[in-house]
């Protein structure tokens, strides 16, 4: 299945090059929101 | 140094105008060059859609909607009149003023942002240079590091009914009718067509649309397309699906059109004004040297990739000279990704999200996919409708035509269309189109709390409905 993310998201995983499957998504039925992202980055998660 | 950029941007209609505000801001030396200019040999901004297309229809849209709404319901809320007349110069008028706020606001914005506006037009050359000739024949040549190609697009003619000097016109002409004609017909039951028709029909004139295709508003979802055919013949559109003009003859001030209607039999009507919209084209007139290197497709479009760019790398084209939906949103939208891919961006765009408004009265408004192309796509599916004859504000502000239809996906909820005929269509989709972008399932909008009374409960009761729980209306039984 392929990730849900927000339109502000997936353009800031776009930017990162962050596989957006390795994104741990919050949102409703694991939409991944900017917020995601941001915690994901902060928390150093692999970026590809 | 004078003559080099970062972007050089060919075309300052909704795409280009756009794509050079955004590229500016991003701090890209920016020009961008237009070959309109008005009689004074002033450029023209904002492109078609500024000058003769979606805002002077829109403009003309609404004042006439204004007339017949005194004429035929004014008396419905108690209110009396003698009698309302047209001023039919008055209304182009307001029209062209608006068109000229409007076109001026561009200039305006240019300036505030630093975008040098280069009066001419445009031509590619090979290694990104841009060849300017001005309106006094001189010519220029531009270094350009990035190209944006924004060029546009033009009515088709078609060879059984060629322009004829205000008797048969484009759309740009139908804009310009110093008085409302007796008879029109219009070719093209398209949104143009339809709008055109709407203003001089609402106006007085006696209007027959002929139509090629054997089905109306074959994009849309025919559930939504049936309905709003239904409400445009009540309002006296005469629109003649499968009928396929073959030839005209112009007879004094009249013009006598010829087309075979669905049995294939041959049918003739005069009309006093005949309207040609049966499409639009890229336009790339001498806009390519041979040697640019950026290649055409089999249409004429310009050839990209998703992200706009041409088989020359620097080299971009946007808007209604490229693939897609030929609409303003579109290009500007298009205009925007450029600009920032240029700037070193990672931008894009969706292309499954365009909203698509045709400004009759109601409007038709939609985005996502009709339940035809979801049927197809062999996707287990369910669909929830509402009536505004159902909502309290259509009632009471006498707009009661029209539907929200709403479809989602049956496994996971996602909603995958929003369909409207009736009020303020296009801001429901609208509110559709960004619930879709997060991926909204019915059940998301169906906890959102909608104001009352307002059109957009119309929207809440239609997603509600898609599970069977809409309020307002008994909803089917679930089989």
């Amino acid at each position: 299945e392929e990730p849900i993310l927000s339109p502000a998201a997936r353009r800031m995983a776009d930017e990162k090059g962050i596989d957006h499957a390795a994104i741990a998504g919050t949102g409703k039925g694991g939409r991944v929101t900017k917020e995601d992202v941001v915690r994901h980055v902060e928390e150093g998660g692999p970026v590809v | 140094m004078a003559n080099q950029f970062d972007v050089v941007v060919i075309g300052a209609g909704p795409a280009g105008y756009v794509c050079a505000i955004r590229a500016a801001q991003l701090g890209l030396k920016t020009a961008c060059i237009e070959k309109w200019s008005d009689d004074k040999g002033k450029a023209k901004l904002g492109g078609t859609c500024l000058n003769v297309g979606c805002i002077p229809s829109k403009a003309l849209l609404d004042s006439s909607h204004k007339y017949i709404e005194a004429k035929e319901d004014f008396a419905k809320h108690g209110i009396k009149h003698s009698g309302v007349d047209i001023d039919v110069p008055a209304m182009i008028a307001r029209k062209d003023n608006i068109v000229n706020q409007l076109t001026t606001g561009v200039t305006g914005l240019f300036k505030a942002n630093g975008v040098t506006l280069l009066a001419g037009a445009g031509k590619l050359l090979a290694g990104k240079q841009v060849e300017l000739t001005k309106a006094d024949g001189s010519v220029e040549i531009i270094e350009a590091a990035n190209v944006v190609i924004a060029t546009g697009s033009r009515p088709i003619d078609i060879p059984p009914t060629p322009l004829t000097e205000g008797l048969i016109v484009d759309s740009t002409g139908a804009l310009e009718f110093s008085e409302v004609p007796k008879r029109l017909g219009v070719i093209g039951a398209g949104v143009i067509g339809l709008e055109l028709g709407s203003v001089w029909g609402r106006l007085g004139s006696e209007v027959v649309v002929l139509e090629a295709q054997d089905k109306f508003l074959a994009l849309a979802d025919q559930q939504i397309a049936k309905e709003s055919q239904k409400i445009f013949k009540k309002q006296g559109l005469d629109i003649r699906l499968s009928a396929r003009v073959t030839g005209s003859e112009v007879k004094g001030q009249e013009v006598e059109v010829t087309y075979q209607d669905a049995n294939g039999d041959e049918q003739k009507l005069t009309f006093d004004k005949l309207i040609v919209a049966v499409g639009r084209r890229p336009y790339t007139e001498n806009l390519l040297a041979t040697d640019s290197g950026v290649n055409l497709d089999e249409r004429g479009f310009i050839f990209v990739d998703d992200h706009c760019v041409t088989d020359v790398p620097g080299v971009y084209a946007i808007g209604d000279v490229v693939r897609g939906p030929m609409l303003a949103h579109k290009g500007s939208e298009e205009g925007i990704m450029v600009a920032e891919i240029i700037a070193g961006q990672k931008a894009q765009m969706n292309y499954d999200l365009i909203p698509s408004v045709i400004y009759t009265h109601p409007e038709v408004a939609w985005v996502g996919k009709s339940e035809e192309e979801v049927k197809a796509s062999g996707d287990e599916y369910k669909v929830g409708t509402f009536p505004f004859a159902a909502s309290g504000r259509a009632l009471a502000a006498n707009e009661t035509h029209g539907m929200v239809k709403v479809i989602a996906d049956k496994a996971t909820d996602r909603i995958l269309g929003v369909h409207v005929v009736g009020p303020s269509a296009a801001e429901l989709v609208q509110q559709g189109v960004i619930a879709m972008e997060f991926a909204a399932s019915t059940e998301d909008l169906a906890l959102t709390i909608f104001s009352h009374p307002t059109l957009s409960e119309a929207l809440h009761e239609a997603v509600l409905a898609v599970d069977g729980h809409a309020i307002h209306i008994a909803n089917r039984k679930r089989r």
